[in-house]
C-alpha cells in the first residue's frame, strides 16, 4: 500500500546533512563520539536505489510517494538501543479526572516506556539517563501516531479507545414521586 | 484552553452535524428520525432525542459549554449558573444543563447575552473566594481557575481593600482522607450528590441560606465511606483536596502514567502520578467498562504503603538464624542449589498480587524442576467442572452488565467491601433502573435496600427445590443476576455451595426464561491475580499444603498468614519472592526482592476476565528487580533455563497458554456455562449448616486487606479515624 509521506519535503534537507547528524544527536550514550568513518555516511542516491526503491513523483510536485514505509532510522543518528529495545504506547489523551474539561482529549499521545531513574550522588536530585520517557508526543490521528512509530521503527502499542456510555439525564428526575431518583434535601 | 475550544467549533460551523457522524453520541440513534428534535447550536444543526439538554446537545456537536455544578455522572442540580446560553426569543439566558431542547431552537453559546451571563457569574463567585491559588493543591487542575481565564472580566470591581467582607467558613473535619478548605467552595454540590446518589452515605449537606451557606456535615463527623476520596477529584475549586497529597506535587510537573489497579479484582484503571521517582498520587482513569470515573479509597491512598517496609535486597537466612542482604548472585545461586537438591519436590503459591508474566515463569519453572504443585493462595473447589471451564470462576455478565440487570442475588458477598466499584454499579442500577437485591450472608450496610434472605447455606438449597418464597421474585425477574463471593469457596464445603450456586443460576434462568445470553452465574473473585492465575492452570488454595511434600516452599508474594505460620515443617527451605517484608518474608530462608504494580509492565486479568496491564511508574527502590526476570535468572542458574528473555517473549508464551491473557481492554466471552452446570451436578450436594460469614463486614475491615495496604500509614489512620467516629455520642449506631 502506498503510503503517502505528508511531510517528505522537511524531512529530505536533512539527507545533505547526513555527515553531521551525529553532531546533532541527543543520545544520552557516549557511543557517538566515536569519529565518522565514510562507510557512516549514506548518500542520498544510494537511499533512493537500494532501500527505499519505489520512490515516486506524486501529482502534486512538493510531495513524494513511497510504495514502502519511509524509515529514517538509518539516519536519524538515534542509537539502537533507544529504537529496538523501546515500546511505545499510542492512547487518547485520557480526561483528568480533577477537572470537567475535554478539550485536550482530542489528541492521540504517543508515550514512551519508562527507563530507570536514580538518586543524583551529587545533589540528591533524580536524574535519568534517558532523553525519551519525558517526552510525549501529541498526534492529532491515530495512523499519524501509527506513521511516527514506523518511520522510527519503534515497536508500539495502541490501547484502545475508552467510550462514554450513553446517558439520559433530566432534572425532573430530582422530583419524580415514583423513582428512587428522588432527592429530598440537598 | 476552553477559549480555544469554541474557535474550533467555530471553525466547523456551517456544517451539518448528525448524531450517528460524531463518536462522541451522547444519545443512542433512534430507529425513526421523525422523533428527533432539530436543534441549533452556534448554527450548527443537531438531531437530538427528546429529552436531552442544552448542554449534552451541544456536546454531540463539540461545543463544551463551561460549568461547575453539572457533573455527566450526578444528577442535573442546576445551581452553579455557569451554563447559562442564549436561546434565540427567549428574553433571559437559560441554564443548559437543566434545559432540555425544544425543535427548532438556536442556541447561541458565545453571543454578546451569553458572554455577559457568564461574566457576571464568574464575577459573583470570585467576590467570596479567596485568591490564595499559589498555595491552593487544585492549582493548575482547578476549574474556577481555568474558566476565569476565559470567561471571566479582565478586572475586578471588588473593592473591599479593608478585608472587611470576604466570606471565610470554618473548614471541617471529614476524616483523615479528604481535607477541606471550605472557604473556597462555590456551592456546586457536587459531592452532597456524590455522597447522596453514588455513595450512598447521606453524610454531607447544606446549612444557612445566601452568602451564609455552607457545605458540610452539621455535627463535624467523618464522611464514612469508602469512595471518599471522589469527592476531592468532583470538586471543581480547590475546597476538597487530598490530605496525603497535600503540598507534595504540582499537577503540571507530575508525570502520568496509566495503569491498572491490583488492590482488589475490579481492575479499575488509574492514573499514577510521578514525580523524583516517587508515587505522588493515584486518580481513576476514565472506563466504562470498568471503573466508570471513580475509584475506591484503598486503591487511590495506599500508595504510601509502596514506599515502606519494602524489600529492596536479596537476602539470605544464615546460620544464626538472621537475614543477611547478599549479592544477588550469590543469592540466587543459594536459592538454585536448594531447589536442585529437592528433587521435585517444591511446593509454589503465587499471591494476590502476582502479574501473569510473573505466574506463567514461575510455573514454567517449577514444573522444569519437576514438580506440579503450583498453588495460588485463593480457593476454588476442583470438583465439577472445577477451573476447566472458565464461566464458573468468571463474573461472566461482566460489570456493566448489572446495568441492565433487574434483580441481583448476592450469595456470601459483601461487593461494598469486596469490590466497591461493582457496588457502585449495583447502587447506580439500584437507582436509576429500578434494581432489586436480595443478600444470602450476614446482615451489612450495602448503602441501598435490599432484601434478607438470612444467613445460612441451606436457602440456597431451598430456593433450588423452588420452595422458598423467594422463588416467585426470581420467577418474575427478566434479567437476573446471582453473585456468588470467591471468599465462600474456601469453605469446608465449598464445593457443594459453588454446585447449588450453579443449578441455582440455570434454574432461575429457566424459570423466568431469560435470553440465552443472558449469564446469571457470576462469581466475584477477591485477588487482582486470581483469574489469570487460573488460567494458566494453577491450582487453587493452599488448605492441604501440610500434606505436601515440601523441601522447597517457594512463595511468590503469598502472605496469607493463617496458612503459611502453622502448616510449614522446619526442614523445609523457604523461598519468599514479592515486594513486601511480612508474613512470607519472615518465614523465608532467601528473600528475592520483587517489584510493585506500579514498577513493573504486567498483565492482570480482573473477575470479568479482562485482561489490562500496568505500567512501569517508577523505578524500583534498591536491588528490587521483575518478577519474572528473578524466575529467569533463577532458572538460567539452576540449569533449567526458561525459553524467554524479552517481555515480548514471555507474552509470547502467555498467548500460547491463553490468548485471552494478551488481548488487552477485552473481555472474552465465557461460554460452555451448560456444561459447567451439568458437571456440578456430580459434586455432592451437601450444604452444611453452619452459617455464610463475610471477612469485609464493616467500613474499618475494607483498609487493610493485602501487604501494599497493611504498609500504608494513611490506611492505618482511616482505620483508627473511622473506630473513633464510632465512639461518637452522634454515632447513629448503624454500620456505615
Amino acid at each position: 500500500m502506498a503510503v503517502r509521506l505528508q511531510y517528505a519535503t522537511r524531512i529530505f534537507p536533512i539527507f545533505n546533512l547526513t555527515k553531521l547528524h551525529r553532531a546533532f544527536s541527543t543520545s544520552s550514550c557516549l557511543k557517538s563520539d566515536k569519529p565518522l568513518k565514510d562507510s557512516d555516511v549514506i548518500a542520498v542516491e544510494s537511499l533512493n536505489k537500494s532501500k527505499y526503491p519505489s520512490v515516486k513523483e506524486s501529482k502534486f510536485s512538493d510531495e513524494l510517494i513511497y510504495e514502502q514505509p519511509f524509515i529514517i532510522t538509518d539516519i536519524s543518528g538515534v542509537p539502537e538501543e533507544h529504537i529496538k529495545e523501546r515500546l511505545v504506547r499510542i492512547a487518547k489523551a485520557p480526561k483528568n479526572a480533577m477537572q470537567s474539561g475535554t478539550n485536550n482529549t482530542n489528541v492521540w499521545v504517543l508515550q514512551f516506556d519508562t527507563r530507570q531513574r536514580w538518586e543524583n550522588n551529587l545533589i540528591g536530585w533524580v536524574s535519568s539517563g534517558d532523553p525519551l520517557s519525558n517526552l510525549q508526543l501529541h498526534f492529532n490521528t491515530l495512523e499519524e501516531a501509527i506513521a511516527f512509530c514506523k518511520k522510527n521503527c519503534y515497536p508500539y502499542f495502541i490501547e484502545q479507545e475508552k467510550s462514554i456510555a450513553p446517558k439520559k439525564k433530566s432534572y425532573a428526575y430530582n422530583f419524580s414521586w415514583n423513582k428512587r431518583t428522588r432527592v429530598s434535601t440537598k | 484552553m476552553l477559549r480555544s475550544s469554541i474557535q474550533k467549533a467555530a471553525k466547523v460551523s456551517r456544517r451539518c452535524v448528525h448524531i450517528g457522524n460524531t463518536n462522541k453520541a451522547a444519545v443512542a440513534k433512534p430507529s425513526a428520525e421523525q422523533t428527533l428534535l432539530e436543534v441549533y447550536i452556534d448554527d450548527k444543526k443537531v438531531l437530538v432525542e427528546p429529552g436531552t439538554t442544552v448542554l449534552q446537545a451541544a456536546a454531540l456537536v463539540g461545543v463544551e459549554i463551561p460549568r461547575f455544578c453539572y457533573h455527566e455522572r450526578l444528577a442535573i442540580a442546576g445551581n452553579c449558573r455557569m451554563c447559562l446560553v442564549e436561546i434565540e426569543k427567549s428574553p433571559k439566558p437559560v441554564a443548559a444543563c437543566a434545559m432540555p431542547v425544544m425543535n427548532g431552537w438556536r442556541v447561541k453559546t458565545n453571543s454578546e447575552m451569553t458572554r455577559k451571563a457568564r461574566e457576571g457569574v464568574m464575577e459573583f463567585l470570585l467576590v467570596n473566594h479567596p485568591l490564595d491559588c499559589p498555595i491552593c493543591d487544585q492549582g493548575g487542575e482547578c476549574d474556577l481557575q481555568d474558566q476565569s481565564m476565559a470567561f471571566g472580566s479582565d478586572r475586578s470591581r471588588f473593592t473591599d481593600i479593608d478585608f472587611s467582607g470576604k466570606r471565610a467558613v470554618e473548614d471541617k473535619d471529614i476524616g483523615p482522607l479528604v481535607k477541606t478548605i471550605m472557604t473556597r467552595c462555590i456551592h456546586c454540590t457536587r459531592c452532597i450528590r456524590f455522597a447522596s446518589e453514588v455513595a450512598g452515605v447521606d453524610d454531607l449537606g447544606t446549612t444557612g441560606r445566601g452568602s451564609d451557606m455552607q457545605v458540610g456535615t452539621y455535627i463535624e463527623k467523618m464522611f464514612l465511606s469508602e469512595l471518599s476520596g471522589n469527592v476531592i477529584d468532583l470538586c471543581p475549586v480547590g475546597a476538597l483536596t487530598s490530605k496525603p497529597y497535600s503540598f507534595t506535587a504540582r499537577p503540571w510537573e507530575t508525570r502520568k502514567i496509566e495503569s491498572i489497579d491490583v488492590l482488589d479484582a475490579v481492575g479499575s484503571n488509574i492514573v499514577v502520578s510521578t514525580r523524583t521517582n516517587e508515587v505522588m498520587r493515584i486518580l481513576p482513569l476514565l472506563n466504562e467498562q470498568v471503573n466508570e470515573e471513580w475509584l475506591a479509597d484503598k486503591s487511590r491512598f495506599s500508595y504510601d504503603g509502596l514506599k515502606t517496609q519494602r524489600l529492596a535486597f536479596p537476602m539470605v537466612k544464615f546460620d544464626s538464624g538472621e537475614l543477611k542482604a547478599v549479592e544477588w548472585e550469590d543469592t540466587l545461586k543459594h536459592a538454585a542449589q536448594a531447589l536442585n537438591n529437592a528433587n521435585g519436590q517444591i511446593v509454589g503459591i503465587a499471591g494476590p498480587l502476582v502479574d501473569a508474566e510473573a505466574l506463567i515463569a514461575f510455573k514454567d519453572l517449577l514444573n522444569k524442576l519437576g514438580s506440579e504443585h503450583v498453588y495460588t493462595e485463593n480457593a476454588f473447589p476442583l470438583s465439577g467442572s472445577g477451573i476447566d471451564i472458565r464461566a464458573s470462576y468468571l463474573f461472566n455478565s461482566k460489570i456493566v452488565g448489572i446495568e441492565q440487570a433487574d434483580l441481583v442475588l448476592l450469595i456470601g458477598t459483601n461487593p461494598r467491601y469486596d469490590a466497591p466499584l461493582i457496588n457502585t454499579r449495583i447502587r447506580k442500577s439500584y437507582v436509576h433502573n429500578e434494581l432489586d437485591v436480595a443478600l444470602i450472608g450476614p446482615k451489612i450496610d450495602l448503602t441501598y435496600d435490599y432484601e434478607h434472605l438470612g444467613n445460612s447455606a441451606s436457602t440456597v438449597k431451598d430456593l433450588i427445590s423452588g420452595s422458598h418464597p423467594f422463588n416467585k421474585r426470581l420467577a418474575q425477574a427478566k434479567k437476573p443476576l446471582i453473585i456468588l463471593g470467591a471468599q465462600q469457596l474456601k469453605r469446608s464445603d465449598g464445593a457443594a455451595l459453588l454446585a447449588a450456586v450453579q443449578q441455582l443460576a440455570k434454574k432461575t434462568a429457566e424459570i423466568s426464561k431469560v435470553d440465552a445470553s443472558w449469564k446469571v452465574f457470576n462469581l466475584l473473585q477477591e485477588a487482582a491475580s486470581q483469574v489469570a492465575a487460573l488460567d494458566l492452570g494453577y491450582k487453587p488454595g493452599i488448605s492441604n499444603l501440610k500434606s505436601l511434600p515440601a523441601k522447597v516452599l517457594y512463595l511468590l508474594g503469598a502472605d496469607d498468614s493463617d496458612v503459611l505460620k502453622e502448616s510449614i515443617p522446619t526442614d523445609t527451605f523457604v523461598i519468599y519472592q514479592g515486594h513486601h517484608g511480612e508474613t512470607g518474608a519472615e518465614l523465608a530462608d532467601v528473600i528475592f526482592p520483587g517489584v510493585t504494580y506500579t514498577e513493573k509492565q504486567g498483565t492482570y486479568v480482573n473477575t470479568e476476565g479482562r485482561a489490562q496491564q500496568t505500567l512501569n511508574a517508577v523505578t524500583p527502590p534498591g536491588y528490587a528487580r521483575t518478577d519474572w526476570k528473578i524466575l529467569r535468572a533463577l532458572s538460567e542458574i539452576a540449569g533449567k533455563t526458561l525459553e524467554y528473555e524479552t517481555l515480548q517473549e514471555v507474552r509470547k508464551r502467555l498467548e500460547e497458554v491463553s490468548p485471552n491473557l494478551t488481548s488487552y481492554g477485552n473481555v472474552q466471552e465465557s461460554n460452555f456455562i451448560a456444561q459447567a452446570t451439568e458437571l456440578s451436578k456430580s459434586v455432592k450436594n451437601n450444604l452444611e449448616s453452619k452459617p455464610i460469614d463475610l471477612k469485609l463486614k464493616k467500613l474499618e475491615d475494607y483498609f487493610m486487606t493485602d501487604v501494599i495496604s497493611r504498609s500504608s500509614v494513611t490506611m492505618s489512620k482511616c482505620i483508627q479515624a473511622v473506630l473513633k467516629q464510632k465512639q461518637n455520642k452522634y454515632y447513629d449506631g448503624v454500620e456505615k
